[in-house]
């Protein structure tokens, strides 16, 4: 979990895009997707998917959360093929359109959900907040929201496996139990988890706010994210895939 | 200069004062320790001196704080912000982005620092809090005691005139706790900056705040240079407070010899003071 979110440094072609151009990418795979209904133009996407994460120089990660999303996405499709009742039957109640229907869900389900893992991992959410406040003229408390939220992602966890220790000091067997046991085990921790997110919150809140929260504009940032020939390639080329979703 | 006057403050749906009459004077270039139990009050004078309390903290709030003529009370919060800066005992609340360069940055773009600056501060903060190899890791990846760091560099980079910091020595060994005070007392002396630092480790404040107040039950104890204060040895120790070895040992041969002895708080006054006994 604190692996995906993870930045992952490097000087590819996708890191040297403006963050607001690989958003861009990332939501022309996921219209594409939806737009198109050609079983071989989704899997192309796919491949589109996974060419993206090679591109970044992850490829190790990239085949991470593509095998994570495959768990999901063979329940997700044996699901379909047994809740589609129209088509003709081709296997006890498996139908042809209910295959076919299953294929697509599922092949949609994994391209939206890659590009935005992949791109994440490439990108400093700093970077990603910062070019939305510069760029799109994103509401700099809506920024501060979405980076604050990531960065607290790897301290809950901390927090969490400390009150589990803790726990597990005084005799609970976390370890021992498992499945559903398990959870009814972990759920009364949450309660002490949120109270003391709740405190942290608004430290937080007192540490931003003497550091001049109020005084920020959009022209705050110190970095600057200048579009180049680069950003309009990656534009042309969404454009592409979303016009050959709709043309095939 | 730091003047705050007859300050009483009780929080919001608190029935008992959090500080009570509280008055003390830190001059310009001051250095001032504070010192005792949990409880005593000490965080809530860093927010009444910050202006977090009452901008932040709501609550009952009498008597007044004032910050280089800037009346707390009266002056906005970044206005106050500019001139003081702030370093949290929770350090892992205190930092907001998830990369350290992001964290130093942050005040630096807020507070409007010039762009060609802003490189020059940030490695300078870095440097002087000795943390240049971090810069580009996340802080989920960093231990405790280097967070800590951070965001010392972090209001560091700032470079306020006033600098609070409550217990930033919490999570430091004893060589990086040292390497902080040092730090304070060269910004102290050569830049003029202002510190109040919140510290249980008596011995650095003996070494290197000239000023001490002792908070006991949200009222100062005692108040003055460090000497002064620690001639209440005993009564220190009743509150918890423990002195510093050689301070008891100049305090024991007083007692002994039936004649005052100075005050030592380092090992070599002590030296020096045995020498001349024996002789």
């Amino acid at each position: 979990m604190t692996d995906l979110f993870r930045y992952v440094p490097g000087n590819s072609v996708i890191h040297r895009l403006n963050p607001v151009t690989r958003l861009l990418v990332t939501i022309a795979v996921c219209v594409a997707a939806f737009v198109s209904g050609n079983l071989y133009y989704l899997a192309g996407l796919l491949a589109v998917d996974l060419l993206i994460g090679f591109i970044a120089g992850i490829p190790g990660k990239t085949l991470t959360i593509f095998k994570g999303l495959l768990k999901i996405a063979l329940f997700l499709f044996v699901l379909q093929i047994l809740l589609v009742r129209r088509g003709t039957p081709v296997l006890w109640i498996i139908t042809d359109e209910g295959l076919l229907t299953a294929a697509k869900v599922v092949l949609r389900l994994v391209i939206v959900c890659m590009p935005l893992a992949l791109i994440l991992s490439v990108t400093k959410v700093s970077d990603l907040t910062n070019s939305l406040v510069q760029v799109l003229h994103v509401p700099y408390q809506y920024a501060f929201t979405l980076s604050t939220a990531i960065r607290f992602i790897p301290q809950f966890l901390e927090e969490m496996s400390m009150i589990m220790e803790a726990q597990t000091a005084r005799g609970v067997a976390f370890d021992k139990a498992r499945g559903l046991k398990k959870f009814s085990m972990i759920l009364p921790l949450c309660a002490p988890l949120l109270i003391s997110s709740l405190r942290r919150t608004d430290q937080t809140a007192a540490a931003a706010a003497v550091r001049g929260f109020s005084l920020r504009t959009r022209r705050s940032g110190y970095k600057q994210y200048p579009f180049t020939l680069l950003d309009l390639a990656a534009a042309l080329c969404s454009a592409l895939l979303i016009a050959g979703a709709i043309l095939l | 200069m730091i003047e705050v006057k007859d300050l009483t403050f009780t929080y919001k749906d608190e029935k008992k004062p959090a500080l009570q009459n509280i008055s003390l004077t830190v001059p310009d270039g001051g250095f001032l320790g504070v010192i005792g139990p949990a409880g005593a009050g000490k965080t809530t004078l860093i927010r009444a001196v910050s202006g977090m309390i009452p901008h932040l903290f709501p609550g009952d709030f009498y008597g007044s704080v004032s910050v280089n003529g800037l009346d707390t009370f009266e002056t906005s919060l970044p206005e106050i912000s500019r001139l003081v800066g702030t370093v949290f005992q929770d350090v892992d609340s205190q930092i907001i982005s998830p990369m350290v360069e992001d964290e130093l940055l942050y005040g630096l773009e807020n507070f409007g620092i010039p762009r060609e600056e802003i490189p020059v501060r940030m490695e300078e903060a870095l440097r002087k809090v000795g943390i240049a190899d971090l810069r580009d890791r996340t802080i989920g990846s960093l231990s405790g005691g280097q967070r800590q760091k951070v965001a010392i560099a972090s209001i560091v980079a700032l470079r306020p005139q006033v600098l609070l910091l409550d217990e930033p020595t919490g999570e430091l060994d004893p060589q990086s706790s040292r390497q902080v005070f040092s730090l304070l007392k060269e910004l102290n002396e050569e830049q003029g900056t202002t510190v109040i630092v919140i510290e249980q480790k008596i011995m650095l404040l003996c070494e290197f705040s000239a000023q001490l107040a002792v908070l006991n039950q949200g009222r100062i104890a005692w108040q003055g240079d460090t000497r002064s204060v620690l001639l209440h040895a005993e009564e220190l120790l009743a509150l918890g407070v423990n002195c510093p070895r050689v301070t008891t040992l100049s305090r024991i041969l007083s007692a002994r010899l039936g004649e005052e002895q100075p005050v030592c708080t380092r090992p070599e006054e002590a030296e020096a003071m045995i020498r001349r006994l024996i002789r």
